[in-house]
Parts: structure tokens; C-alpha cells; sequence
């Protein structure tokens, strides 16, 4: 039975780093930006969710702010953070410490608004009930599994029939073409600044009712984007779904095998693993330089 | 040959302006979290520091005014071994309070070696009775809080089955060593030991490991916000077994945490009502200030800044240059001191004895069950 309850457990947080990492992924598969800063997308979209339900606002209100919280940031940091630093030539490195800085300002603005304590959404359906015995699951986990399914789903879907979807993914294989076929690189980016930071919110409003928030919980998620986007393949959004529900699944099960505080280093070491024995990760193609 | 004698006039000018001020100036140094997931805590210590600093210049108490230079640990031993030796070679500071064990453990080796005081409020790991005449504790360690509950859960509560989740750093190592021997010799036992990563926020998956132990009762042993993570998803996960913690789980966010309800805690007994005046002033003077009531760590970190002020004050009445040498030589010949709570005393390793209370947290406050007297 433990083995069921770790399963599905896994399956849950796997679910959750899915969505967060997929938005990362996303925007660096297509852009080439190293958005350190999506960590602060996350804890946007969580604490926007958290202001606005603990006011009052309902759930469908406090979704949608914590959408057009996201998604403003990450527009924001993109016309005024990345493309100025692009246009000015701007080396991989420097949009990279550019976005780690925000990183940092936004986890102390957001402490500075909301303190720096530990802070949760209270909701009932963050706890779990007796499914079989021994076997507890709470609504949210149906609700993390569902919404990783809809979400990557659509956005699979968006990136294969639609005109930005493929355009997006034009513009990660060769931005200059995209330029050659009369399209607006810089919008397209922009497209991907949106798309990558709306996917995140609902992680990042599941987390808040079951792990809880502080303003630095940004970093753990940049952790997981990263390990995700690599061992699923640069580039590659399927492998991203993927290695974000095998990180998961591995975290939790490895508890049948190692003690706990070895869990984490799982991940990690699935990431050594895959950068030794696959570098180009679980569905991303090989490239020659 | 004008311009430079305009500037070694400038500078003897500046300089001669400057040193007399500097020689009055009382700077003392502070490591505390400022950011990450344990910054809660830096707020509330330095709510006790600060008004212990307003206290100590409203009273004229030194020669001059006196300031503490924060520098940000993170509550991680590295970033607080950067902060010290900033605080020792360039702030230039004969005394610093410091907090949490890992920290603590780290940054007194500075301090033994640069003669410089390191007075601890907020770590309890056992380890810090022991890192030189330096390094002092106001605060009782958790060897002691360990001692005073076990009798507690297993008598008063009769609960035989613990399982410990503990974080995996010298404070939580310390734990589990000192509940190891506290279950000797009865009949309660301790069925399941779990450590858990410094960074780790899913603790699910240790839920189901905790259920599967059936135990009565359950012991965290973290601090800062993963405490808190673990707390509510044990609760959240299906684990209904009493929690118990230590003095580190006395934060006002946890406090406000709907899971923390019924929590048995444990932390150093204060006299909030004391009639003494120290006591009394800090008590008024916080609750006018901050709006709450103040907590034991308010107290502490209060009372290593007033320590300070005492030192240095008896320091200056006598003529002397108030350096760690003369602060340690001066703590040692003094012997008790008027701080909040009262008149107390320092073993010789460098620790404040107090009573142990147990306590629970019901409706969001902390309701006294029974005070435990530790005997030195």
C-alpha cells in the first residue's frame, strides 16, 4: 500500500513540476532567454491568488488575477528587461544575471508587501481522504493531475494547429526565417513571455493551498524547471511534461528505496545521468556544433 | 604642492573630526536571517535588538550612541562566515549576536580566533555549550527542551510510539541524538526516524512513511518556513498523531497556521509579569511599539543587546577600552545581571539557565501545561 500512496503521491507533485516547468521550457526552447526569473512568475501568480481569495474575491476572480499577475510580469520583463539588453547585442550571460536580478527584487518586494513568513490557502480540499485503506488522497491531487493533462494538452494542441503556436516553434529553430516570412520576431516573443507565465499559474495556486508559499520558494522552482527542461530534452515541451512527472514519480518512490533526506538528490541524480549518458535529454534531438 | 597640502589639510581635518566620534560610537554586530525561507525569524529578533538599542540611548547609558550592523546569514553557515568576517576585519565590532546552530557552529571560530563575542538568542542545538569562552548563549539549549517534554508526552499524555522528522543540519542531528537517549530506560520508543534536505518543500511522500509507522505522537525537528510545510502536510496527508516541537516552531507564522492547533511545544519559561523594572519596561515598551505580546525570542535577542550595554557601561566607568577580551572578563567578573525575566546568572560554559514550560498552541496562542525546573 505504501508503494500506491507513494505512486500516486508522485504522480501529483510530477503533475505540478510538469506545469511549472513547461513555461520555463517554453520560453527558453523558443527565445533562448534564460528567464531565471520564471521562479518569480510563480510566486507572482501564487501570491496574487493568495491576496485576492484571502479577500474575498472568489475563485474564478482570484484565478484570473493571479493570471493577469503572471502574465503582466512576464510581459513587463520582457519589453523592458530582455529585448532592451537584445537590442544592445546583449550576450546569453547578461540577460541571464538580468533575470536573476528581478529574481531577487521580486522575492524581496513581495516580502516586503506580504512578509516574510510562511503563508497558506486555506481550503478543504487540501486534505486528503481515505481512498483504500492506507491509500489518502486529497481533491487537489485529482485536481494537479487534471489540470496538467488540460493544460499540456492545450498547449500541445496551440503549438501544432495554430498560426502563433507554429510560429513559436519556428522561431526557436530559426528566428531569421520567421523574420523572412513578414512575421514580427519580437511579438512572437512576447507570445511565449505570455503563454509560458499564464501555464504556471495553476501550479503555482495548487502549491499555495498544499506546500504553502514564502517569498523565496522561486528558487526551488527554478530548480525544477531547470532539471525538467534538461533531462526532457532542450527545446522539447513533450519531454519537459514528461520529465517533470518522472521527477515527481522518482522523488516520491525513491522512499521506498533510500532514506528520505535522499529524495532530492534523486532528481539530481537523474539530471547527472541524463547530462553523462543523454545530454540532448528523454525527447529532445541531438545537435552537432 | 598647494593641492596637496589642501589635502593632508582636508584629511587632518576629517580625521580629527572624525576619531573622537568614532572612539564614543558603539557598533555592534548582528547575523541574522534577512532573507530566504527563515527570514521570519531575523523580524523578530530584531524586534528584541532594536529596542534593547532605543532603550540603551534613551538612557545615556554609554558614552555614546549605539547601532547594530545587520549583516544577512540566511540562517546558512556560509553566507553568515561571509557576514562575520565583514563584521570583524572591517566593521570593526567587539560583539555580535548571532542565531541559529549551524550559524552559530560556524562563525565562533572567528570570533574565538579575533577575540570577539558572539552572543546566540535563537539556535538551541546542544553543540553551542561548547564553542569557547567567546561564544554565549542567552538562550537554553535544546538538550534541555528535549528533557523537559519526553517525560511530559510519555507520562502526562501517555504516548509511546514517536516518529521524528528531522532537517538534516547539526540543529536537527542534534535532535535526534538527544531524543535517542531521552527514550532510555522507558517504556516509550522511538519507532521511525526520518531526515529531510535543508531545501525540501513536498513532504507528502514523508506523510505516507509517518502513517505507516502508526505512531502517537510526532516530533519536528526543522525550523522556518519547512517547518510549517511539514506540519501542515502531515495534517493535510492524513497524519493525525500529536506533533510535538521545540521553541524554533514559536513564530507568529506558525502561530496563525489553522494545522498548528494543538501542537505541544516547548520553550524557556518567562516571567512576563515579573514586577522587576527591566521586565516591566520591556513589556510596556514592546506592546506600545509592535502592538503584540513579545515572545522569547524577543526576550532573548533584548536581553544579549542589554548585555552588551551593561558590559560596555561598566567597562567605560572604568577607564577601560571596551574589546572582546574586556567584555568576556568583565561578564565573568560581574557574574548576574538584571535582564528581562530577572536576575541571572551564566553556567560556565557561557549559557543562561531557565525553566522549561510545555506548552500548546489552542486558537492561535500558547497555553502553559507545566514548567519543568532545569537544575545546572
Amino acid at each position: 500500500m505504501l508503494a500506491i500512496q507513494l505512486a500516486i503521491t508522485g504522480l501529483q507533485t510530477g503533475a505540478l513540476y510538469a506545469l511549472t516547468a513547461v513555461g520555463f521550457s517554453l520560453i527558453f526552447g523558443s527565445t533562448r532567454i534564460f528567464h531565471f526569473a520564471h521562479g518569480a512568475s510563480f510566486v507572482i501568480a501564487a501570491y496574487f491568488f493568495y491576496a485576492t481569495f484571502g479577500a474575498g474575491w472568489g475563485v474564478i476572480p482570484a484565478i484570473l488575477a493571479s493570471a493577469f499577475g503572471a502574465v503582466a510580469f512576464g510581459l513587463l520583463l520582457d519589453r523592458l528587461v530582455y529585448v532592451p539588453i537584445q537590442r544592445h547585442e546583449g550576450s546569453f550571460f547578461t540577460v541571464f544575471v538580468a533575470s536573476f536580478g528581478v529574481g531577487i527584487a521580486v522575492q524581496n518586494v513581495i516580502g516586503m508587501i506580504f512578509g516574510r513568513g510562511y503563508v497558506t490557502v486555506n481550503t478543504s480540499l487540501s486534505r486528503s481522504v481515505e481512498m483504500f485503506p492506507d491509500v489518502y488522497v486529497s481533491p487537489l491531487a485529482w485536481i494537479a493531475i487534471l489540470c496538467a493533462a488540460i493544460f499540456l494538452g492545450g498547449l500541445q494542441f496551440f503549438l501544432r494547429r495554430t498560426h502563433t503556436g507554429m510560429a513559436l516553434r519556428a522561431l526557436a529553430d530559426n528566428p531569421e526565417l520567421v523574420r523572412t516570412f513578414g512575421l514580427n520576431p519580437r511579438a512572437i516573443q512576447a507570445a511565449a513571455f505570455a503563454i509560458g507565465s499564464v501555464i504556471v499559474v495553476p501550479a503555482a495556486i495548487i502549491t499555495s493551498a498544499t506546500t504553502g508559499l514564502s517569498p523565496a520558494i522561486g528558487h526551488h522552482v527554478m530548480l525544477i524547471s531547470l532539471a525538467a527542461t534538461i533531462v526532457g530534452g532542450i527545446g522539447s515541451i513533450s519531454g519537459t511534461m514528461l520529465a517533470g512527472v518522472l521527477l515527481g514519480l522518482a522523488e516520491s518512490l525513491a522512499l521506498l528505496i533510500v532514506d528520505s533526506q535522499w529524495t532530492e538528490a534523486v532528481t539530481f541524480a537523474i539530471l547527472f545521468a541524463f547530462i553523462i549518458i543523454r545530454p540532448s535529454g528523454l525527447l529532445g534531438r541531438a545537435t552537432a556544433h | 604642492m598647494l593641492n596637496k597640502l589642501k589635502f593632508a589639510g582636508a584629511v587632518a581635518v576629517l580625521t580629527g573630526l572624525a576619531l573622537p566620534a568614532m572612539a564614543k560610537d558603539h557598533v555592534i554586530g548582528a547575523l541574522f536571517p534577512l532573507s530566504g525561507p527563515n527570514a521570519v525569524y531575523g523580524d523578530v529578533f530584531m524586534a528584541g535588538s532594536d529596542l534593547a538599542v532605543e532603550h540603551i540611548n534613551a538612557d545615556g547609558m554609554l558614552s555614546g550612541p549605539m547601532s547594530i550592523a545587520y549583516e544577512d546569514s540566511q540562517g546558512l553557515p556560509q553566507p553568515a562566515v561571509v557576514g562575520m568576517t565583514k563584521l570583524v576585519n572591517v566593521t570593526g565590532v567587539p560583539y555580535t549576536l548571532s542565531a541559529f546552530t549551524g550559524v552559530s557552529k560556524a562563525i565562533s571560530t572567528l570570533g574565538q580566533r579575533n577575540h570577539v563575542v558572539a552572543v546566540n538568542g535563537g539556535g538551541v542545538g546542544p553543540d553551542l555549550a561548547a564553542l569557547g569562552e567567546y561564544f554565549w548563549n542567552v538562550i537554553p539549549l535544546v538538550n534541555l527542551e528535549v528533557r523537559a517534554v519526553v517525560p511530559y508526552l510519555t507520562g502526562e499524555m501517555g504516548l509511546k510510539r514517536m516518529v521524528l522528522v528531522y532537517i538534516d543540519d547539526p540543529f536537527g542531528q542534534a535532535i535526534q541524538s538527544e531524543l535517542g537517549s531521552a527514550f532510555e530506560g522507558t517504556d516509550a520508543e522511538l519507532v521511525e526516524v526520518l531526515s529531510v534536505p535543508v531545501t525540501a518543500q513536498q513532504f507528502s511522500g514523508v506523510a505516507a512513511k509517518v502513517r505507516s509507522a502508526k505512531p502517537d505522537v510526532v516530533y519536528i525537528a526543522s525550523y522556518g518556513a519547512q517547518q510549517l510545510q511539514i506540519v501542515k502536510q502531515l495534517r493535510d496527508n492524513g497524519v493525525d498523531a500529536q506533533i510535538v516541537s521545540y521553541s524554533g516552531y514559536i513564530t507568529p507564522d506558525a502561530l496563525a497556521l489553522p494545522q498548528s492547533e494543538g501542537i505541544v511545544v516547548t520553550g524557556q519559561a518567562v516571567d512576563y509579569a515579573s514586577d522587576d523594572p527591566v521586565t516591566k519596561r520591556f513589556v510596556t515598551d514592546f506592546k506600545a511599539k509592535f502592538d503584540k505580546d513579545p515572545t522569547a525570542y524577543n526576550v532573548n535577542y533584548y536581553n544579549a543587546t542589554l548585555l552588551y550595554g551593561l558590559l560596555a557601561h561598566a567597562l567605560e566607568q572604568e577607564g577601560k577600552d571596551v574589546t572582546g577580551e574586556n567584555l568576556l572578563a568583565k561578564r565573568l567578573e560581574m557574574k548576574t545581571f538584571d535582564l528581562v525575566g530577572g536576575t541571572v546568572s551564566f553556567q560556565d560554559n557561557g549559557t543562561l539557565l531557565s525553566p522549561i514550560e510545555v506548552k500548546q498552541i489552542k486558537d492561535g496562542k500558547t497555553v502553559t501545561l507545566s514548567t519543568v525546573q532545569i537544575g545546572g
